[in-house]
């Protein structure tokens, strides 16, 4: 094969492979709806990773268990572990948990997370940031503050603003 | 008229190392004196090997194999940890730039015809470069990096690559992200021991195939396959032989199932496409996936304090099994001229009798007795091992003098 044809596959194909790979959290980003939820701060800094927020949702929680390795919304504790999806609806401006389910609703809205590492992820749980922007979200975030989520029809969702209440 | 001198095929040299062309003049020498052979064809065997500084060259090689490694896993620390004063797309685009820099780069230099380490290791931070790609969308995106998806797609883009090209580096990285993938993507399903068993033995048949399918085509890849096979394989009877490790049975998931179909498929092409005696690489790794699922199946109860007649039976049968396997790698390996086979097999032999000696004995035999149970079993395998392999070469080596006489070095014995 034609080494210039060759590389321009290799590129391309591996560029598509980038793209499946962030699929989820980009048709969230393009196709989702906007969700407010409350926030919390759990853990500043990862040092092997840079600056982010570990983001905490009071009111996505199951219970009030706590991976202090992996940020999650706590543990179902049923026996099983694999996908958890929980479903949402709003009160009071905000939006919060109203069921956790193993199976998939029939409809939204909801957010698809799972739970084989022991706590619930939902892809949520931490929010990247400069050094100095992570210090002043702690701080805005232990005034009170909500986080806006975009989440599609298949309940893949992500953070794309923290802000005050 | 024909032009002979035009349509006769050039003379590769190849390089060889300076002590390894004074011996072969040594021995044209010798032959020639004896009158095997004439001073023309031992001219002409001659010029056919060049010396060649494979040490200077290679500390040379080493050293850019180490120095893109290093720039490879610091480029993705860097992009994962440092780059925060960039926005997210500012990172992504700034890391795809390096990283197609790299590729094209290599390239280049390949189609410049320039020093092969050069362009492996300009391959290799290309490779490495496709997963700082990756992780770095993931990241700027806030896509979990702790789920194997994001390994297995990095291995899909980096054995293109190496397939493409047909360069080692980047197929390299590819085997080792897809054979942390290949276990990684099912556990994380159901981790499970016996999932453990059935992957390794899965993959050992599928690496297997796909080295008797690169026999001819690329045989530098099918080296590396007929490697991993022969690891897996090991390590699917070592893990199965693991006293209890079936308890909880077999967890068929998606994933799983996914990895067994297309291990049956790379077999069935196997089969189909290379008969001869080639199918007995992938059906022996069948055979060896099927006896590590039973061998992980049989459980003989937790007890540890006791050992009775099912626990001597089942490590009696798994040490067997792990024997035959050995003997069997090392018939690979010699028929193969691939004597890293061998020193696997012997070294996986010598942690297997010392891992099973330990599960079994340990519980019933303490201090001092244990040390002389094991060394007893381990010199009633090793004579038994080595006795077979030295007859096995013996075999070989009358075989092929019998055959056509393709100038394959004897077995050392």
């Amino acid at each position: 094969m034609n080494r210039i044809a060759a590389t321009g596959i290799i590129a391309v194909t591996q560029l598509a492979l980038v793209g499946v790979g962030v699929a989820p959290q980009l048709s969230a980003r393009v196709t989702g709806d906007t969700y407010l939820v409350r926030v919390a701060p759990v853990d500043p800094i990862d040092p092997f990773r840079g600056a982010y927020v570990a983001l905490d949702y009071p009111d996505l929680r199951h219970d009030a268990s706590q991976s202090f390795v992996e940020p999650g919304l706590g543990a179902l504790d049923d026996g099983e572990s694999g996908d958890v999806y929980v479903s949402l609806v709003e009160e009071g401006g905000v939006w919060v948990a109203e069921t956790w389910s193993r199976t998939r609703p029939d409809d939204g809205p909801y957010l698809a997370c799972d739970d084989r590492s022991w706590q619930i992820r939902c892809g949520i749980e931490s929010w990247f940031l400069p050094q100095d922007e992570a210090r002043a979200a702690e701080d805005l975030l232990r005034d009170g503050a909500v986080a806006e989520l975009r989440v599609d029809g298949r309940g893949n969702a992500a953070v794309v603003d923290v802000r005050a209440r | 008229m024909t032009d002979t001198s035009s349509s006769s095929p050039a003379v590769v040299t190849r390089p060889v190392a300076p002590q390894q062309l004074a011996w072969l003049r040594t021995e044209l020498a010798g032959w020639t004196s004896e009158g095997i052979i004439s001073e023309e064809q031992a001219a002409l065997i001659s010029s056919r090997y060049r010396s060649e500084h494979h040490a200077r060259i290679s500390v040379g090689r080493v050293l850019l194999y180490l120095g893109a490694g290093f720039v490879g896993v610091g480029l993705i620390w860097l992009v994962a940890a440092n780059l925060d004063e960039l926005s997210p797309v500012g990172r992504f685009a700034a890391v795809a730039a390096i990283w197609l820099a790299f590729l094209v780069g290599g390239e280049v230099l390949a189609a410049r015809r320039a020093s092969p380490p050069l362009v492996g290791a300009a391959r290799l931070l290309a490779a490495l470069g496709a997963g700082a790609v990756l992780f770095q969308a993931a990241q700027s995106l806030q896509v979990p990096a702790y789920e194997p998806r994001l390994v297995g797609l990095w291995a899909a883009g980096t054995l293109l690559h190496g397939y493409l090209t047909r360069s080692h580096m980047p197929f390299f990285v590819g085997l080792v992200t897809g054979v942390v993938w290949w276990f990684w993507q099912p556990m994380w399903d159901a981790p499970n021991g016996l999932t453990v068993v059935l992957l390794l033995g899965a993959g050992a048949v599928l690496a297997a195939s796909l080295a008797v399918l690169h026999d001819g085509w690329i045989d530098s890849f099918a080296w590396a396959w007929r490697t991993v096979a022969g690891g897996m394989a090991l390590l699917a009877l070592f893990a199965a032989a693991v006293p209890d490790i079936g308890s909880d049975g077999i967890e068929w998931t998606t994933w799983l199932v996914v990895a067994l179909v297309v291990t049956g498929v790379a077999a069935l092409a196997a089969v189909l496409t290379r008969p001869g005696l080639r199918v007995l690489e992938p059906l022996g790794a069948a055979v060896v996936l099927v006896v590590a699922t039973l061998i992980g199946l049989w459980t003989t109860g937790t007890d540890t304090s006791s050992v009775d007649a099912a626990d001597w039976a089942h490590a009696a049968v798994a040490v067997t099994a792990y024997v035959v396997l050995a003997v069997g790698l090392v018939a690979l390996g010699t028929v193969r001229n691939h004597q890293h086979l061998t020193w696997m097999a012997m070294v996986g032999l010598v942690v297997f009798t010392t891992f099973q000696s330990f599960a079994v004995f340990a519980p019933i035999v303490t201090g001092a007795w244990l040390f002389v149970v094991l060394g007893t079993v381990f010199l009633a395998t090793g004579f038994l091992f080595d006795r077979a392999r030295r007859q096995l070469a013996h075999a070989l080596d009358n075989d092929s003098s019998a055959g056509a006489g393709d100038g394959a070095e004897g077995e050392a014995r």
